[in-house]
């Protein structure tokens, strides 16, 4: 503890430091305005930047992208010491935690997302709103859930490719989970590339997870979490994954070989299948998700209250949500819009894409979106949803069985939230 | 000849009754001066180490919510650490670690000081420095490397396992083998460096005492057993008591190879500074973490003391 403190303390200090340097250079250059940005994998693109900054010369700004977990524990550290970014990224999972603190946030209503409001889907818009009312985030692309296959794969092994086929093939997870039985007895390889995948998808299908919406905690009694659990060790019992960890490099060289059919695909997703594996464009599919819709991930951008120019940072997220670049970046990156407003827009419904054999992109995710229902995000959701994953991967370890795995999962919820 | 004849007289140790080393005394007005010049150090370590500290052992008081509320507990943070099980299990993880990198460590640094000891040595500048090459190596990049070397299905260690025909170990998930990684690691990077200290305070023992122990016709061992580790016991005791901190602070090695704040998936990895920073930083807890903060300096306390009482007993003995 005592070295530790002292590092926080130099830490602070240096940033303290440079800070300092920070305003002396900016006051050297020229009258630009500096907009700080802390986001995390996909959710800022560079490219378009660069193109808000050549619009508008007076206006420089800085992208400073992190992993999922230490981006938003910084953000914390970051917003105690009132040295926040302009534009901070908040991840769905994450929005119960800050949604608590609005008094870490600049309220947006008073820079005008009262009028944006209505370009939106009303679900996602909630996602940013505050316990007290006051408008913290304005929401980024849906995550709307399907099923991305490999048809050359399900050939192989007997199966339909056809889309409208496929789908019917796994109206319950149940049914996935023994199409997923049948590839393997076939092909001797895994159907889905972690099978832990499934916790949260079924779990997005309901519309509560660990916490009514009064905040108490129902994460031992909510059957959705239990049949979550169950679907997701039912799966891990048929052997039908890969257990190769998300977002590894395993898990790119996997997709590459083909070392497994299928990936439960929010609409972001399509666009890290196109980037990690080239090599298989117009192998893949869409199907529908078992068990109906769902919702996975999503990311809201916040102007801390700490931040040097929160007007600044408001336009640039004016121009960058706007549905006019939300559709934009739908047909650069697949990423799908939250703005409902350019839902009938033809180029959002009739969207296909050759890498996908064409699939009817735009209407498969339209329909999740508007299907969807709105799901409470509760407080402390990312650390209970990392301990439900840690007790999935004991149990395809066979560390444990499935019920002495969900019985330490619920005591260490409980040290955790407690 | 008899070992008594070996063990005393003692040379390498200076006669207590020697009288103390006269210091210059400073005149009154030359005081004030030397206060001034030695506040910098005070004046930063009351900074950067003793404000710290106590604002760490303030908020060990309460629940302390970065963002939110702070409420008064009084002991609770400490009550539901004994109670916790994540506590003992990462303290356990924690000696399990040290006792497999501090002692192999140990004997491995004694061998290659006595082996760097010999005067008939070549080029021994150029073996001492390589000894410290990897000391100075940063400890993420060390943490990667084997992290890569331990892979469970390409890993080379594991590539030479299944060549030999055994079946793979998964150093990841597996508790004992993960450990034996992590320790691995430390022992790579420290033992170069006590090697170095050995070697200094065995270069200090005088080389009559080897030889009058060669005339006594004592063999190799005799004479590391009889003359080298008695000289050493003091360097011994420093080194065991600078490891052990060290030991109780293994924070990169476990993180690198777990991925993951919380140890892995059945926290195998989660070792007490570890534990802290989870606390603070994923579960944000300040309070919960500063407790676990002031546990860890009680360890640390406890083990000092018993090493300290057990190394006089030892160097008493040894003066019998």
């Amino acid at each position: 503890m005592i070295k530790f403190s002292k590092t926080l303390k130099a830490v602070a200090a240096i940033a303290a430091l440079s800070a300092g340097l920070g305003q002396f250079s900016a006051a050297q250059a020229a009258s630009q305005t500096t907009i700080t940005i802390w986001s995390f994998g996909n959710v800022i693109r560079p490219e378009l930047v660069t193109e808000y900054e050549a619009a508008h010369p007076d206006i420089n700004i800085v992208v400073k992208k992190s992993e999922l977990d230490p981006h938003h524990n910084s953000l914390i550290t970051a917003m105690l010491a009132k040295n926040t970014p302009d534009i901070a990224a908040v991840e769905v999972s994450y929005s119960g935690y800050f949604r608590s603190y609005p008094k870490y946030f600049t309220d947006l209503r008073t820079l005008g997302a009262s009028d944006m409001q209505k370009d939106y889907l009303d679900w996602r818009w909630e996602q940013g709103v505050a316990d007290n009312g006051s408008v913290i985030g304005i929401p980024t692309d849906v995550g709307g859930a399907a099923i991305a296959y490999r048809t050359d794969l399900f050939k192989a092994a007997g199966l339909p490719t056809d889309p409208a086929k496929v789908s019917a093939l796994w109206p319950t997870w149940d049914a996935y989970t023994k199409v997923g039985q049948q590839y393997k007895a076939k092909t001797k390889k895994a159907f889905i590339d972690n099978s832990g995948t499934i916790f949260a998808a079924i779990l997005n299908q309901g519309t509560q997870k660990y916490y009514d919406r009064s905040g108490g905690l129902i994460y031992s009694t909510n059957p959705q979490v239990k049949s979550a659990f169950n679907g997701a060790s039912n799966a891990l019992a048929a052997g039908i994954g890969s257990n190769i960890s998300q977002f590894t490099s395993d898990w790119n060289v996997g997709m590459n070989k083909g070392t497994f059919a299928t990936v439960i695909a929010p609409a972001w997703m399509l666009d890290y299948i196109k980037q990690q594996a080239p090599g298989t464009k117009g192998k893949w599919n869409i199907a529908s998700l078992p068990g109906g819709g769902g919702n996975i991930g999503g990311s809201q951008l916040t102007i801390p209250v700490s931040a040097k120019h929160p007007q600044e940072a408001m336009d640039f997220i004016k121009w960058y949500l706007s549905p006019q670049m939300q559709l934009r970046v739908f047909k650069a990156y697949g990423l799908f819009p939250s703005t409902k407003s350019i839902y009938n827009d033809p180029a959002v419904a009739n969207y296909t894409d050759p890498f996908f054999s064409n699939a009817p992109l735009g209407a498969i995710y339209t329909k999740g979106a508007l299907a969807l229902k709105p799901i409470f995000e509760g407080r402390q959701q990312r650390q209970i949803d990392n301990i439900f994953g840690q007790a999935l991967s004991r149990i395809a370890l066979k560390k444990q069985s499935a019920a002495a795995a969900w019985q330490q999962a619920l005591s260490e919820i409980k040290k955790t939230v407690g | 000849m008899s070992n008594a004849t070996l063990r005393s007289p003692n040379p390498w140790r200076s006669p207590s009754t020697n009288a103390p080393r006269k210091l210059g005394r400073l005149k009154r007005h030359e005081s004030k001066w030397a206060y001034l010049f030695i506040s910098p150090f005070f004046l930063m370590f009351l900074v950067f180490g003793l404000a710290p500290v106590a604002f760490s052992t303030y908020i060990a008081f309460f629940s302390w919510d970065p963002l939110g509320d702070t409420r008064f507990i009084g002991f609770d943070n400490f009550t539901n650490l004994f109670s916790d099980d994540r506590f003992w299990q990462a303290t356990g993880n924690t000696f399990s670690i040290w006792a497999l990198s501090t002692f192999p460590q140990m004997l491995l640094a004694l061998l290659i000081a006595s082996i760097l000891r010999n005067p008939k040595l070549k080029a021994p500048i150029f073996w001492r420095t390589l000894l410290l090459i990897p000391n100075i190596t940063s400890v993420l990049a060390v943490a990667i490397v084997f992290g890569q070397l331990f892979g469970r299905d390409f890993g080379m260690i594991n590539v030479i396992i299944g060549a030999m025909g055994f079946p793979h170990i998964d150093f990841i998930s597996n508790t004992l083998a993960g450990h034996i990684a992590i320790a691995t690691m430390i022992t790579w990077r420290w033992v170069g460096y006590n090697a170095l200290i050995f070697l200094a305070s065995m270069l200090a023992i005088p080389n009559e005492l080897y030889e009058s122990a060669e005339l006594d016709g004592a063999s190799r061992w005799q004479q590391f057993r009889y003359v080298t580790i008695p000289g050493l016991r003091n360097t011994i005791t420093f080194v065991i008591i600078v490891g052990t901190i060290g030991g109780l602070q293994v924070f990169a090695e476990p993180l690198t190879l777990s991925g993951n704040f919380n140890g892995g998936d059945s926290r195998q990895f989660s070792t007490l500074t570890l534990f802290l920073f989870e606390q603070m930083f994923v579960e944000h807890k300040y309070g919960y973490a500063a407790a676990i903060g002031i546990a860890i300096t009680i360890i640390v306390l406890i083990i000092s003391l018993i090493n300290f009482f057990l190394t006089r007993r030892i160097a008493s003995e040894g003066n019998k």
